[in-house]
């Protein structure tokens, strides 16, 4: 096309240009900074001081940080796990639905999406609050203890995060189940598979792509988790986000803050870059695409 | 070929099958013979697919039985029966080799390591693709994927083999390649194949009998030539091949089948064949191909059984080997074919606005047992004068 | 093949997960009693506290400003990013590619922390411009992101029909290019808007003092205030929410039809 004349040049870079600068400036220099700033003492006026310093890196050997580091992760990593558990097969099924019933069905499942972030999390705090239907019911029920509580612990926290995500999970899921030809699935049961190991053997990694999108859905942001143990989780549900604010907002101490969002940055970064390099070296030796 | 041997190996018994109500398949009885190529032709949704799904175990059908070898396998789940398909768009595993592809059904078998090794790499000698073993799919060309497809379902060693339009996605060349492979490996391994097409080529190159559907029943059962020179219907008829109709009134018969017809639009008797004799007053449609016409400038001799129309030439296309003429006789418009068979130094080939005499045998002439007026649509040509 | 009974079932109870606490959410706010696990009869005294209070109209004001104008930059800036990586290729672009699709996997803390970092650094004073500044940034790569998808369904032999005809680069643009992305860039802008009217995190760590939006007067709320008086905003916000959403669906149902249809 006009990728070479210097015209086309021109284009490109003036259709390039307001994008790239902005976030250099907003997206790039600030994340530089984070990191910059971890190695920068505090000041008592909550701003950053001059020199460098490797006092706050160090603070986070601090004993208490591995445990919230540690519970970040397997939080994360459940709800990802869960939500890949309950999203197959509503994927699985919206795939082979007739197109009205996609249709309706998908709307069902982005409807959510349509409230309010802050809202769905206050709604299962109302459901699980000691005074709360879900609450009651269960005590009624016998599930649990009438004076014992549903919020403020791990479960809850596991809990809003699966609420949060699923949809998440769903749509790129059926995406892919969308795009698979089930006539496969006819071909494995034609050459003597069961239909549960057709499935396995066949739909599985056929949406591989699509099951390795949904982890990273929710996964990433799930580490970055923030308001949902800020509300229903209490001391005993804390993550890493939780640490992040407390440092800004109640110690205002900034430079702690940056070096435990490069913390966060890491926990990030690394399963992402695996999963690259696990996708290319997979995808290498058939040489496609 | 024996008509008795291995009589009805597979066979359907008034098999139906709807989809939201709609019959796909409707009331379809067949007998397909041990070691024969089976096929199943019609236009796309006259249900031969649903047909072979059913054969499978993909579909079950609302009534009737399918029987192998005297067994009712109907309510057989596809995993268990003795027969595989070679589906239309191949279905190869995308993420496995081919070598992986291959093995697939003798893996969920359970075989033992060794068998399943030596039976794989004997199908790779077999489609002579030994060396591309470890590719995947996405790497081959589609007559390897087809060839792929075979091997993995042949290597099962299926009582009868399902082929669903396994050429479809192969251009015009490589199809006649593949068909020539389709009956060597037949001939080799002399298995029942049943095989679904929507190609009058196809199933009249491969088949040893063929089964003509429309809109879910079956048209009519015979061998390629059977259905292409004595169609029980204006389907069969027009369908494989082009033909002309026309209508007409037994006058009176003429001895040994033969009938004399009173055809509308002509200004005279034409003699008739058909198996059934008729009786003076019937009504009946004559079919007759557009190849078994002979034109010629000059009246010839009357004959008994000859026919004989003067018309003229409308339109002529040169089509290489041969040359296609519509020609105004009468009431009716004849398409006629006229073979190229040799250099004519002495005869000019009629051409445009001549005169000319269009012959043919009472042989040519089919009665036919049904007619319905809507299979006109389906020649190539259908507008009648 | 039938559809089995574990995915349907799996699919009811996910359903009935999705929409339970909204329904009760709903329900509640209705209800004379404080916490909703027993019924204090119909009221609607949570709706009249709602309305009462100065500071919810405040941070809705707040927050439609800051929205529209996040929606239209980020358009801007979007749709044109989404034109450069179309259309160029070259290391200049894959830089580009990457910038634009980084944010999107970035947590919203992190974003928040460092952007909280550069203004702090800079010495901007924290308010409605940098809440502002802050949604363009996230806002900026989900309209790209919807455009580009876009683009792939274009026939790019469309534009060189227009240069063929004698149309310039600009006029190509505007009489070509622009009308039949028009669906994809109003998308765009619907998720952007979306996403800002609901952000929360990353506005929270960049608001200064009495510059509150929506969600920030909502978790505050939350945290220390009257539970009820959210159930009722948080029913009318969700009224809102799918009128507006159906609207969109039937003012611009014609486009989405045509674009579902490749």
């Amino acid at each position: 096309m006009t990728t070479g004349s210097k015209a086309g040049r021109r284009v490109e870079w003036m259709l390039t240009l307001p994008s790239l600068l902005w976030l250099v400036v907003l997206f790039v220099i600030p994340t530089v900074l984070v990191l910059a700033i971890s190695f920068r003492p505090p000041t008592p006026s909550g701003g950053v001081g001059d020199g460098w310093t490797l006092q706050t890196v160090l603070a986070l050997r601090n004993p208490s940080y591995p445990v919230i580091v540690w519970r970040t992760l397997r939080l994360s990593a459940e709800t990802a796990l869960i939500c890949l558990f309950f999203g197959l097969p509503v994927a699985y099924l919206m795939a082979r639905s007739s197109d009205r019933a996609k249709r309706v069905l998908l709307l069902l499942v982005i409807v959510p999406f349509w409230t309010s972030f802050l809202i769905r999390i206050f709604a299962w705090k109302v459901l699980l609050h000691p005074e709360g239907v879900m609450k009651q019911a269960f005590a009624w029920a016998g599930l649990v203890a009438p004076d014992a509580s549903l919020m403020y612990n791990e479960g809850a926290v596991l809990l809003v995060l699966v609420y949060t995500y699923l949809p998440f999970a769903i749509l790129p899921l059926y995406a892919a189940a969308e795009r698979f030809d089930f006539g496969l699935v006819d071909a494995a049961m034609d050459l003597g598979c069961h239909k549960f190991r057709a499935l396995l053997n066949v739909f599985i990694p056929g949406i591989s792509r699509g099951l390795a999108t949904a982890l990273v859905v929710v996964f990433v942001p799930a580490l970055g988790s923030y308001v949902i143990p800020d509300i229903v989780g209490g001391p005993g549900g804390e993550m890493l986000g939780n640490k992040i604010a407390q440092r800004v907002f109640v110690d205002r101490n900034l430079p702690h803050a940056s070096a435990l969002s490069s913390l966060l940055t890491v926990a990030v970064v690394v399963p992402m870059l695996a999963g690259l390099a696990l996708r290319r070296h997979r995808v290498r030796p058939g040489g496609v695409k | 070929m024996g008509t008795d041997t291995g009589q009805g190996f597979l066979r359907f018994e008034g098999v139906s099958k709807a989809f939201d109500g709609v019959k796909a398949v409707d009331g379809v009885t067949l007998s397909v013979r041990k070691g024969e190529i089976f096929s199943l032709l019609g236009p796309s949704g006259c249900g031969k697919t649903t047909l072979l799904r059913i054969c499978a175990g993909l579909e079950t059908p609302d009534a009737g039985r399918v029987l192998l070898d005297g067994r009712d396998i109907t309510e057989l789940p596809p995993h268990e029966r003795p027969v595989n398909t070679v589906f239309q768009n191949y279905a190869l595993f995308p993420h496995l080799s081919l070598w992986e592809n291959i093995a697939f059904g003798l893996r969920v078998k359970g075989l033992p390591r060794q068998r399943i090794r030596d039976e794989v790499d004997a199908m790779l000698g077999l489609i002579q693709m030994t060396d591309q073993a470890h590719k995947k799919p996405a790497q081959i060309s589609g007559g390897q994927k087809q060839r792929v497809a075979i091997a993995r379902a042949l290597v099962n060693r299926p009582q009868v083999l399902l082929l669903d339009e396994p050429l479809a996605a192969l251009d015009l060349k490589l199809r006649q390649k593949m068909l020539v492979e389709l009956d060597d490996i037949h001939d080799e391994v002399g298995l029942t194949f049943l095989y679904v097409t929507h190609d009058q080529g196809e199933a009249m190159g491969l088949s040893d009998r063929i089964a003509v559907m429309n809109n879910g029943v079956v048209e009519q059962v015979g061998t390629p030539g059977e259905i292409y020179e004595t169609p029980g219907n204006s389907f069969t008829a027009a369908f494989i091949g082009d033909t002309n109709f026309f209508e007409g009134v037994v006058k009176g018969a003429a001895g040994d089948g033969y009938s004399v017809v009173g055809v509308d639009g002509f200004p005279c008797e034409v003699v008739c064949f058909n198996d059934r004799p008729r009786k003076a007053g019937d009504q009946v449609h004559l079919s007759i191909r557009p190849e078994r016409f002979v034109v010629s400038l000059q009246p010839a001799e009357a004959g008994p059984l000859h026919n004989q129309v003067e018309g003229i030439v409308e339109e002529m296309i040169y089509l290489g080997a041969q040359t296609r003429y519509r020609i105004l006789a009468g009431a009716h418009r004849l398409s006629v074919l006229r073979q190229h068979s040799r250099f004519l130094l002495d005869e000019k080939p009629p051409s445009w606005k001549d005169r000319v005499w269009v012959r043919w045998h009472a042989d040519d002439g089919y009665m036919l047992e049904r007619f319905r007026d809507s299979d006109r649509g389906l020649l190539p040509l259908s507008e009648q004068a | 093949m039938r559809r089995g009974l574990f995915p349907r079932t799996v699919t009811a109870l996910c359903l009935a997960f999705f929409y339970l606490p909204i329904l009760v959410l709903v329900i509640n706010s209705l209800n004379g009693s404080r916490y909703g696990g027993r019924w204090g009869g119909l009221s609607l005294k949570w709706y009249r506290l709602l309305f009462s209070d100065e500071r919810i109209w405040l941070s809705a004001r707040n927050t439609l400003i800051v929205a529209l104008i996040a929606t239209v930059v980020s358009m801007v800036l979007g749709t044109a990013a989404a034109l450069a990586l179309h259309r160029h290729r070259g290391r200049l672009q894959d830089a580009h590619y990457a910038l634009v699709f980084t944010p999107l996997v970035v947590p919203d803390i992190l974003m928040g922390m460092s952007l909280l970092l550069f203004f702090v650094t800079i010495a901007a004073p924290l308010g409605i411009v940098t809440i502002t500044l802050a949604h363009i940034t996230f806002c900026v790569s989900y309209v790209a992101m919807v455009v580009l998808a876009r683009l792939q369904d274009f026939d790019d032999a469309l534009i060189e029909a227009a240069h063929d005809l004698g149309a310039g680069h600009w006029t190509t643009f505007r009489r070509v290019v622009l009308p039949l992305l028009m669906p994809g860039i109003a998308a765009g802008g619907l998720l952007a808007f979306t996403l800002s009217v609901d952000d929360f995190v990353i506005s929270f760590f960049v608001a200064g003092p009495g510059s509150s939006t929506l969600p920030i007067q909502v978790y505050s709320m939350i945290r220390h205030g009257n539970p009820p008086v959210i159930n009722a905003l948080s029913t009318l916000l969700l009224i809102l929410t799918v009128a507006v959403v159906w609207s969109c669906e039937k003012l611009m149902g014609r486009n989405y039809a045509d674009s579902s249809r490749t």
